[in-house]
């Protein structure tokens, strides 16, 4: 799906602090930030990524990530066991912002509560009226800042 | 205001001096008080023993010289939220701030919280009779020249911690003896170079302003900007007990202090001929990105439009077509007279070649540590 410039892929799942989740077919995750957030947060400077082996649970801040003198939350979209940073990020921090969905994936996870924590994401049909809801508060703000 | 006017919390701390990991540690609280303790939102104002803060993923090695910190009794330490380094000290205000992102009164997102965050101040300064501007990306401005900086960092639950460091006075020597700055080796022009780019709120108003002023002029731009009142508050014994972690668990454990988490620091310099004369850049670099920049030279300019450059590179990434994305978003026919945005990007890219060859060990040699 594009949505006024913002791209997010179909099959992806979509975390309400913009990381996303994609479930791979060996039924692993691997998670990201969607480009709704890179565009909004600009340059990232530093992504503070979680340890492997750590075990996070749905929602929980488990990254920080800096972008100007702002640092921001990375969330888990899903609970589980992460097993895999991705370490290109400690001298590419940039493919963050050039490739969100691709090389620019942040960690790897076994999920342990899939089935049922699928249902608390966006996907499919809910995620337009939902980064539509974003736009249009970030397009507000940006008219009150000019 | 009427006496029905939601009342907000304010601690203030300025009548002593406050430890550099005390005052970080009440400032991470406020967003825990109101995630975990129900509060409302919480203003922290205080005065700090001489301490050199960098921001939270900073090189802390890079950016100052601890030895001289150590020898002059300036403590240094890690706060929570991003950006460079401050100096603080008896006569700058510190400001913590703690409120929910729920909470429409703050904007919403990262460029809400600086819009009306700066609002604040701007008009807390005006209070004072100081006529200073928001200047992109985390400064605020009087014709050009700093006189607060801003950072902010998504905290626990929905909340977000905004830090100011608001200047009454400042010691541009101490800072020059204390921190790295790309222009080291200009360090006999180093205190024009950083006083012309530096202000204060006693300068500007030409008379002795009290810190008492200060902080009661900020105090009163809060509670007129958010239509509240505030009033003054203690920590609950909860509250105390989870200060007194943070403060031993983080702001006084070398392994916060001292983290590496952080993208590699590097300095490098270029000096480059132009039709307009010499152009030196001076430059310091966290990862891909521009840490600080110093334009100077011989050639026709303003302190105003060179700072205004500077802050527009700051945390930009140093490739060749965002650097001069960043440069044309402020410029102005002339603003360096015989210099072009592309010659002054190219001295910039000279120097971020020189930021590269003096790399050190690579990223992946980090020590091990905790994330907090």
């Amino acid at each position: 799906m594009e949505l006024e410039g913002y791209v997010l892929p179909d099959e992806l799942y979509y975390h309400e602090e913009h990381s996303w989740a994609r479930i791979e077919k060996d039924g692993t995750v691997t998670v990201g930030m969607n480009d709704f957030f890179q565009k909004e947060a600009g340059d990232i400077v530093f992504v503070d990524m979680p340890e492997v082996d750590e075990e996070v649970e749905q929602g929980e801040v488990c990254g920080k990530i800096q972008s100007r003198k702002w640092i921001g939350k990375l969330c888990t979209p899903l609970s589980g066991e992460i097993f895999e940073i991705n370490e290109e990020l400690e001298d590419e921090v940039t493919l963050v912002n050039t490739d969100p969905y691709g090389a620019g994936w942040i960690f790897k996870m076994k999920a342990a509560n899939l089935e049922e924590e699928k249902a608390n994401l966006y996907h499919g049909e809910s995620v337009g009226p939902w980064i539509s809801e974003e736009i249009a508060k970030a397009e507000e703000e940006k008219a009150k800042s000019s | 205001m009427t006496e029905k006017a939601e009342k907000w919390r304010l601690l203030e701390d300025w009548r002593r001096l406050v430890p550099a990991a005390g005052g970080l540690a009440v400032d991470d609280l406020l967003a825990y008080s109101i995630s975990d303790f129900g509060s409302p939102p919480i203003l922290h104002l205080y005065t700090f023993e001489p301490a050199a803060i960098v921001g939270k993923y900073q090189d802390i090695h890079a950016a100052l010289k601890l030895d001289r910190c150590r020898e002059r009794g300036v403590a240094f330490n890690r706060r929570s939220t991003g950006g460079g380094t401050v100096i603080m000290g008896p006569d700058v205000v510190a400001l913590g701030f703690g409120i929910s992102l729920r909470d429409k009164r703050i904007g919403s997102g990262v460029g809400g919280v600086f819009r009306v965050m700066s609002g604040v101040l701007v008009r807390a300064l005006e209070r004072l009779g100081v006529s200073a501007s928001f200047r992109p990306k985390n400064d605020l401005e009087v014709a050009g020249k700093k006189l607060a900086g801003l950072s902010a960092s998504a905290e626990v639950g929905d909340c977000v911690l905004f830090h100011a460091s608001i200047l009454v006075d400042f010691d541009v020597n101490l800072m020059l003896d204390i921190m790295n700055t790309p222009a080291q080796k200009i360090y006999d022009k180093g205190y024009s170079c950083f006083s012309e780019r530096l202000t204060t709120i006693r300068k500007e108003t030409h008379r002795d302003v009290t810190m008492d002023e200060a902080i009661h002029a900020i105090r009163s731009s809060f509670e007129e900007s958010f239509g509240i009142r505030f009033v003054q508050s203690e920590l609950t014994p909860p509250e105390r007990e989870k200060a007194a972690d943070l403060e031993k668990g983080r702001y006084c454990d070398e392994h916060w202090i001292f983290s590496h988490r952080h993208p590699p620091s590097n300095m490098g310099e270029a000096l480059v001929k132009t039709p307009g004369g010499l152009l030196q850049v001076y430059l310091s670099t966290a990862g891909h990105a521009i840490d600080q920049v110093i334009i100077t030279g011989d050639f026709f300019s303003t302190t105003e439009q060179l700072n205004r450059l500077e802050s527009a590179l700051k945390w930009t990434l140093a490739e060749p077509d965002r650097i001069l994305q960043a440069i044309r978003e402020v410029w102005e026919p002339d603003l360096i007279y015989g210099v072009s945005p592309e010659a002054l990007r190219d001295a910039i890219v000279a120097a971020k070649t020189v930021c590269d060859k003096a790399q050190g060990p690579p990223y992946s040699d980090r020590a091990p540590h905790g994330r907090a």
